[in-house]
């Protein structure tokens, strides 16, 4: 055979220091892939939610539109259907959320006949022109809340956070 | 609002906007035969419950249900809930039900049909529900206005 023989000696610390090796690295991995943990943390898309609302079909009528999104207390995580009113206003899209600001009800588009080109909230006759502004002499005292909107890269509605409303 | 501590402080501080309570009347059935049938309708009920809740949350307070099983005496119920009601600030008392004997016996009885929503995709179930309470708000809104 050749000069350079595997002794006994030499194959077992091999096999030792091999073996050793594995088990070493076995601990570490997990306790470096923990300690790094916090860096490789997914980013959350600043809280859009994608509907399934292409933008290009929204037309100036408010429509109902329905977006879910998974909200968490704690470890207890729950799916939560939320709505808006949505509408084109010249080149933009506005998102207006349906919570009447007196006490809390959901507000309907044209929901009064005699007043069919406004918002109407049935529990106390709150109204509520098209861009949210509130009709005085009805119950409501500050006007409805706008959603962020913006664009998907397939063109569908995304809608973020809830803002005090911008429009009137 | 709900019959919670915290909904309860705000509704005792807007007694005059907030008038009316919800009451779901539920039939419990427990023998082989109709307890499927029974607990597909009480889901329903409690979801619309829910489902009026939200639409109306500044109006209405939406209380835990009622449920009792066959045999007792529906008129006797009736008046121990209205004597007690009467003593509270609500103005309207909605008592919701799927069961059709509760059916015809008083002006406050909101019977409805029951509609299965067990075999339901979650989003067909919020349709379903929406649909149905927006029926139901000319019925609630003509109480509203009624005095009583």
């Amino acid at each position: 055979m050749s000069n350079n023989k595997v002794t006994r000696r030499q194959f077992l610390s091999y096999t030792l220091t091999g073996v050793g090796g594995f088990m070493a690295a076995g601990m570490l991995m997990p306790m470096v892939r923990f300690a790094i943990d916090p860096v490789l943390q997914k980013k959350d898309g600043g809280d859009f939610v994608t509907t399934d609302v292409a933008v290009a079909d929204i037309t100036e009528e408010p429509t109902r539109v329905d977006f879910t999104f998974e909200q968490v207390d704690a470890w207890y995580t729950s799916e939560v259907t939320n709505t808006a009113w949505v509408y084109k206003s010249g080149d933009s899209i506005v998102a207006l959320s349906p919570i009447c600001k007196h006490l809390g009800c959901t507000v309907n588009w044209a929901g009064d006949a005699e007043y069919p080109d406004q918002f109407f909230c049935p529990c106390h006759e709150g109204r509520y022109e098209k861009n949210g502004k509130n009709v005085p002499g009805t119950p409501p005292l500050g006007p409805l809340d706008v959603f962020e909107v913006r664009e998907s890269a397939d063109g569908l509605l995304e809608i973020g956070m809830a803002v005090p409303n911008n429009l009137v | 609002m709900f019959y919670t501590g915290r909904d309860s402080a705000q509704f005792l501080a807007q007694t005059e906007y907030i008038d009316t309570a919800i009451v779901p009347l539920i039939p419990v059935h427990v023998t082989k035969e109709t307890m499927q049938m029974g607990a597909s309708q009480a889901d329903y009920i409690l979801s619309l419950a829910n489902a009026l809740e939200n639409q109306f949350k500044g109006r209405v307070v939406a209380f835990p249900s009622f449920s009792y099983v066959s045999g007792q005496s529906k008129e006797q119920l009736l008046v121990d809930w209205k004597s007690a009601f009467a003593a509270s600030p609500f103005k309207h008392i909605l008592f919701l039900t799927g069961d059709s004997e509760w059916n015809q016996l008083d002006g406050s009885i909101f019977w409805t049909a029951t509609i299965p929503l067990d075999s339901m995709e979650p989003k067909m179930r919020g349709k379903i529900l929406e649909d149905q309470v927006r029926q139901l708000i000319p019925r609630i809104a003509e109480k509203w206005n009624s005095p009583s």
